[in-house]
């Protein structure tokens, strides 16, 4: 097996430490001490099940974020600044090249979430002055926003191979909100009597990446089990979808003419 | 001088000033809008099931923000004169639509909604539809049976409900045996304080809150108030068959051996009496009598 693509991904994440991208982990830090020392003064019985939602959410968030704006711009970038011509006239296979590319978001993406979770549990602790056996459900909630974000920047990578990083955030952000209100396109399934349309709701419903699956930030928060099926149903669905967007950013690159 | 360093002096010096000069500025603009008609505070988006889908999934998030809302909502108003609440329902509404597994907006939103006012928007009706909402959403808790049921008693006075949600409760494995309890005793002696002190004691102890304690704390130094008021009623009639008149304040009780020291209410003021020997709370003293199930003394009525 090559080692082309643990290269490249490791290269990716310097870049994106030397990019300053994991700064925004202090902004997280900040954002969570302040809501563990503002929430018991402004809310009731909520303090705990607050740093809960609000650091799951802002690490969701803040990948979102990062996936989207770095993921476009993977491929561009080096087009536009012709330094993937010299990466190509090495030895490298194209899909090497979008493998590597996506290990390393993905690396950066993971280092970032596990930092965040680390300051969640801070917090955590400093609110309710002890862990829960509940509070596993936290990191299975941090998992799921991490295969979340594969997701993301694979569909932004794929993009990022044929077009520009505005029209790239447009279709990925378009992506991701679709796959978020994938469950009422599938109610429309249900509501008309066309049945044209209803076929086309549902073959929507099943093609696209459906993001509501990864979403368990409300059981998490309230320390409810999360059914242990979950944990291998949507880490061989976010895989699979990773694996066909790969392919076919492979084969787009593959086909790009880069003279 | 090099352009660069005048530059930096003139930023260092002229920054600190310029901000000065906004912070004024800022304070002349509030105090022109505060002359200005009071805003009205509204809602931007009313419908729960709207803003749920808007949330793009971080509804559980967003349920928090709206808690803190509401909290903050009835907090800056609760307890001043005049005080109305149109905004309470609707947020609570859609703080349990985002999130219907938030036990506490159920728990103490209902109490919000049921207090009289200034205190709360004395809605006990929609503080039942709220509950109610809250059995359906998390039928596995027993603490919203308790919830219906302290409303029925001790708001709506429907004790033979009362008595149903308490005992709907009580068949949870995991409610404590006071809550069978209740269902028995609410209907049998509900117009007696003590059955009201036990409600009121156990809201204390089941919440973390300070002001959802003090407000039980509070309703449980009123209901110790009124059984003083009673004792010292009979006292006073006592005092008359021995001595011919009505005792002119409480330590006179004592001078004539019917009490041990000066009786005061739970927060340390002595009781008074009036010229016909009613026994009456200190007028310094920060207790008030709430209204409920329990038949207030008759010297109350008069």
């Amino acid at each position: 097996m090559s080692s082309i693509p643990a290269v490249v991904a490791v290269n990716t994440f310097r870049e994106a430490v030397r990019d300053r991208v994991l700064y925004n982990l202090v902004f997280f830090a900040l954002l969570m001490m302040g809501a563990a020392i503002l929430v018991g003064q402004i809310s009731v019985g909520i303090e705990r099940l607050l740093i809960v939602n609000l650091g799951l959410s802002a690490i969701s968030i803040f990948g979102i974020i990062m996936a989207i704006f770095i993921g476009v711009g993977l491929v561009y970038k080096e087009i536009e600044k012709r330094t993937l011509y010299s990466l190509i006239a090495k030895p490298i296979q194209r899909w090497e090249f979008i493998a590597g590319k996506f290990g390393g978001l993905l690396l950066t993406l993971a280092v970032n979430t596990s930092f965040m979770l680390l300051g969640l549990f801070a917090a955590l602790l400093f609110v309710s002055h002890q862990f829960q056996s509940s509070d596993l459900g936290i990191v299975v909630a941090a998992y799921f926003i991490l295969l979340q974000l594969a997701l993301v920047t694979a569909i932004a990578l794929f993009f990022s191979c044929f077009s520009s990083p505005m029209l790239s955030t447009l279709f990925t952000l378009g992506i991701y909100v679709a796959g978020v209100f994938l469950k009422d396109i599938r109610d429309i399934s249900l509501l008309t009597k066309s049945p044209f349309v209803g076929a086309i709701c549902k073959a929507i419903y099943y093609l696209l990446p459906n993001f509501q699956n990864f979403n368990v930030i409300g059981l998490a928060g309230h320390g409810e089990p999360i059914p242990m099926n979950l944990l291998w149903q949507n880490t061989l669905y976010a895989a699979v979808y990773v694996v066909i967007l790969l392919i076919a950013s492979a084969v787009v690159f593959s086909g790009k003419n880069l003279k | 001088m090099s352009p660069r360093k005048k530059l930096s002096l003139l930023a260092s010096v002229g920054l600190p000033v310029l901000f000065a000069v906004l912070i004024l500025l800022q304070s002349r603009i509030d105090q022109t809008a505060s002359t200005e008609a009071p805003e009205q505070e509204q809602l931007l988006l009313s419908s729960p099931a709207l803003i749920k889908r808007i949330s793009f999934g971080y509804d559980a998030l967003l349920a928090d923000v709206y808690w803190t809302r509401a909290v903050q909502y009835y907090g800056s108003r609760a307890g001043i004169p005049g005080s109305q609440f149109p905004l309470l329902w609707p947020l609570l509404d859609i703080t349990t639509t985002l999130d219907p597994k938030l036990i506490p907006a159920y728990r103490f939103g209902a109490i919000f909604l049921s207090e009289q006012p200034p205190v709360g928007a004395g809605e006990p009706e929609l503080a039942l539809k709220l509950t109610q909402k809250g059995v359906d959403a998390n039928p596995q808790d027993w603490q919203m049976n308790a919830t219906e049921g302290f409303l029925y008693y001790w708001y709506l006075q429907e004790y033979q409900k009362s008595s149903a949600a308490y005992l709907a409760g009580s068949k949870n494995p995991q409610a404590p045996a006071w809550l069978a309890m209740m269902a028995a005793q609410v209907v049998l002696k509900a117009d007696e304080t003590n059955t009201s002190e036990m409600i009121w004691t156990e809201i204390y102890n089941s919440s973390s809150d300070p002001s959802i304690r003090g407000n039980a704390l509070k309703h449980l130094k009123g209901l110790q108030a009124s059984k003083d008021i009673k004792v010292l009623n009979d006292l006073a009639q006592k005092y008359h068959e021995m001595n011919g008149h009505f005792p002119a304040n409480v330590d006179a009780l004592v001078q004539a051996g019917l009490a041990r020291s000066t009786p005061v209410d739970p927060s340390g003021f002595p009781y008074i009496y009036d010229a016909d020997g009613v026994a009456q709370l200190n007028p310094e003293s920060d207790i008030t009598i709430q209204a409920g199930p329990v038949t207030p003394p008759t010297i109350y009525n008069k």
